[in-house]
């Protein structure tokens, strides 16, 4: 009994067997259990991503980014809102020649009737070629590739991509600038704000020029027509809101069309108004004569100044176009736009302050302006001689662009205040440039009467617009061929004014490179008799734009200069 | 103890008609939201297509086109600086006041012209048989009026009218009222008072025996004139009157 039969006692090993298999089941069931947890971890996911998908998931078919019409490329538009520069979507058509099935000879006869800007050959040439590419056509009419499509070769794509376009062509091209063809600004405005035009952040919001395109294009209009009819080889012109520096308009012949800028003449593409320098001769002298006054070596209009038939100084002779051959009032020099006597006053005035007050209205260094195209101005080097004073004070030995005489001339009437030009509309945004005061207020009036005085008794009496109260100064200068100034009458002919001139607003500076005489100037090439013109021509067009109202019987107080103006008998 | 047995059946219908249900409003809304995004889009795309247009037109429509029409085709030039009014002060001195045709105004009488001061002779039917009527229109145009003859005739043709005014009312008033002073001043041009007969070619009584003539030779004149009613029924009353008359 005690004795336990083998029987009823189970063996060690079995038991050892039982707790193993016990052991065994514990870990299936663990691993089970493990695997299960796993798999419904993983359903679990699915079936919430499912649910999230569902309740807050896009669908299939979604398109992004269609929600608001963002263009590729920010619009550039005139400050009344009329687009000049737009990205639209323009036809494609390119060539795979890999992908060509068709019969490649009859496809090149095909295709040199479509595209005749190659011959069949050519077109062969091409369908043979390796290349895997071939751009055929970008920005190609409806036509075309209604026509290209019905030939139905595979090898030939189709496609929309962005493209640069000009609505209105030649309208401020050389404001705008252009794209090359990554769509990225290369010259211009274009140049200058491509970051703001590319970034998706703010190119929904179309570029604000401070350019009016009407009044734009009866300067391009007027400038062309006088180019042409002096048979010049160039011209460029600004117009300017004097209190605010914005650019009104501003061109430069020959014209530039940016839709095809790459195919265009260099000299096209050249900006005039801000890239060219040029010596602008005698439309400097109001500078000269503000100077004066402003240091007080002017006392007044009628301050006299000896003007013989010709002045030495310094070994060399000064020449006046209208000799006065006796005294002459401060008036009178500017009405005759005499040399002699700017030199005398630009002498009294001297080398530091001339020097000073240039550098003060910005003459002395590239023109503050946002476009990358700037001329960098040429000024004697060094220490001004007194010489030197005198040439610069009638408008030689310094070369600036006309840009920079608009703001000058800005700078003049606004009352004294010197201010950066803007290419952009001011108002929210963007407000004005700072202004620093370069001219006193009494100066800047007294100037007034002095140039209209130009206008209706001097030199620039084509200039006169009747009604418009048009004041401003001509000039004219020999031009620098090679270094030296040209004696075959090369000359670069400007005017430059503004009006109304017993309120000013708005400056302008009209300037012909190499003008020619013809049978209505009597052969003069001078700017009395094709820029003065040509200025009054568009202010009769452009000052009603402008919301400047003709006026009779309105006139600055002449008072202060007639006077001093000796009449001819 | 059936119904506890279909307990847990009942559960699980219940959970899965309303999940069901939740889903098939999340389909709704899905829907929903996919529909909204196709009109989306095609707002863009509509957008994209104004642009694209507007684009168009703007660049068929630039500003080197309507300047290069504007040269060649009107040849428009920048207005002068007389051109410009200070006001609508100035703007009215331009032009002389335009005269309103009063209903109450005495009848406006026209005369053709003749060759001297004496009374123009007339014929009965008031045929243009006279040689003075025959001429230009536009002699007529310019020598209107009854400068020709003094107050004398009026007072006839007032009272000739007034024997008239019985069946016609309307002619009276306007015709009747004139005294024969103010018949004899009209000032009115021949432009405005014969157009008006011509206008109405009815044959209606008419009055102004020396406007019989002047009705009739001007056809020239149909278009010269406005015609105002009261006129007109002024105006008429003529060449029936002038064969009254005679």
């Amino acid at each position: 009994m005690n004795a336990p039969t083998p029987a009823l006692v189970a063996r060690p090993e079995r038991l050892r067997l039982v707790g193993h298999r016990q052991q065994i089941l514990a870990i299936m069931h663990q691993r089970l259990m493990f695997g299960m947890l796993l798999y419904a971890g993983i359903v679990a996911v699915i079936v919430l991503r499912l649910l999230y998908l569902a309740a807050f998931g896009d669908h299939a078919g979604r398109k992004t980014l269609v929600t608001a019409l963002v263009p590729e490329r920010g619009d550039i538009v005139d400050r009344e809102g009329q687009p000049l520069a737009r990205t639209i979507d323009a036809w494609t058509i390119a060539l795979h020649p890999s992908k060509v099935i068709g019969d490649r000879l009859e496809l090149a006869a095909k295709l040199a009737v479509l595209m005749p800007e190659r011959d069949e050959v050519a077109w062969l040439q091409l369908l043979r070629s390796d290349k895997s590419f071939i751009y055929l056509r970008r920005r190609s009419g409806p036509r075309l590739v209604e026509a290209v499509n019905s030939l139905g070769e595979p090898g030939l794509a189709l496609s929309r991509e962005p493209d640069r376009l000009y609505p209105q062509t030649d309208l401020a091209a050389h404001v705008l600038g252009f794209t090359d063809i990554d769509g990225h600004g290369a010259a211009g405005m274009e140049r200058a704000f491509d970051e703001q035009l590319s970034n998706p952040a703010t190119r929904g919001q179309p570029l604000v020029l401070s350019i009016s395109s009407r009044v734009q294009q009866a300067l391009e209009h007027e400038l062309l027509a006088a180019k042409t009819t002096f048979s010049a080889i160039g011209a460029a012109g600004i117009i300017m809101d004097i209190h605010t520096g914005e650019i009104m308009a501003m061109t430069s012949l020959p014209q530039l069309n940016p839709n095809i800028a790459g195919n265009m003449d260099p000299e096209a593409r050249f900006n005039r108004a801000t890239l060219g320098v040029w010596e602008l001769g005698s439309t400097f002298k109001p500078f000269t004569v503000a100077m004066a006054l402003d240091t007080g070596d002017v006392k007044g209009m009628g301050q006299m100044y000896p003007c013989p038939d010709a002045l030495r100084v310094y070994g060399r002779s000064i020449t006046d176009t209208h000799p006065f051959g006796r005294a002459c009032s401060v008036a009178e020099i500017m009405q005759e736009s005499s040399n002699i006597g700017t030199a005398q006053i630009a002498a009294q005035v001297g080398p530091a302050a001339q020097r000073a007050f240039l550098e003060k209205m910005g003459f002395l260094k590239p023109v503050a302006v946002e476009l990358k195209e700037r001329g960098r101005p040429l000024a004697p080097r060094g220490q001004w001689t007194p010489l030197d004073t005198m040439t610069i004070g009638f408008g030689h030995s310094l070369a600036v662009t006309p840009l920079h005489l608009a703001s000058g001339y800005a700078t003049l009437f606004n009352g004294g205040v010197y201010r950066p030009a803007t290419l952009r509309k001011v108002g929210p945004g963007h407000s004005a440039g700072k202004g620093t005061r370069v001219f006193s207020e009494e100066t800047s009036y007294k100037m007034r009467s002095l140039l209209r005085l130009v206008v209706t008794k001097g030199t620039g009496r084509k200039a006169d617009a009747k009604g418009y109260r048009v004041g401003g100064k001509t000039g004219t200068a020999e031009k620098v061929v090679g270094g030296r100034y040209s004696k075959a009458g090369i000359v670069v002919t400007s005017f430059a004014g503004v009006f109304p001139m017993d309120e000013p607003r708005y400056a302008m500076v009209v300037m012909l490179d190499e003008p020619k005489g013809t049978a209505e100037t009597f052969g003069f090439r001078t700017a009395g008799w094709n820029a003065a013109p040509m200025f009054g021509k568009i202010v009769s067009r452009i000052a009603p734009m402008l919301g400047v109202r003709p006026d009779l019987k309105r006139e600055p107080n002449m008072a202060e200069v007639l006077p001093y103006v000796h009449e001819k008998k | 103890m059936i119904a506890r047995g279909f307990r847990s059946v009942g559960w699980v219908a219940g959970v899965a008609a309303t999940a069901l249900g939740c889903y098939m409003v999340n389909l709704k809304v899905a829907a929903e939201r996919v529909a909204l995004e196709k009109v989306e889009t095609r707002i863009v795309i509509a957008q994209r297509d104004i642009r694209l247009l507007q684009t168009e037109i703007g660049t068929r429509g630039r500003l080197a086109q309507l300047e290069k029409w504007n040269v060649k085709v009107l040849a428009l030039s920048a207005p002068q600086a007389n051109q410009f009014m200070e006001g609508s002060f100035q703007l009215a001195t331009l032009m002389r006041p335009e005269k309103k045709l009063d209903p109450a105004a005495p009848v406006v009488l026209a005369s053709a012209p003749t060759p001297a001061p004496v009374r123009p002779r007339m014929d009965s039917d008031g045929a243009p048989t006279q040689t003075t009527a025959a001429s230009a229109p536009s002699d007529l145009m310019h020598v209107a009026s009854l400068k020709v003859r003094e107050a004398e005739p009026a007072p006839k043709v007032a009272s000739t009218l007034k024997k008239k005014a019985v069946e016609k009312p309307v002619e009276r008033k306007s015709a009747g009222v004139e005294p024969p002073t103010k018949a004899a001043k009209p000032a009115k041009d021949s432009k405005e008072a014969a157009a008006p007969s011509k206008s109405k070619p009815n044959p209606k009584p008419k009055l102004g025996p020396a406007l019989a003539s002047a009705a009739k030779v001007k056809p020239a004149l149909t278009s010269a004139a406005k015609v105002k009613p009261a006129l007109a029924s002024a105006a008429k009353p003529k060449s029936k009157e002038a064969t009254a008359k005679q």
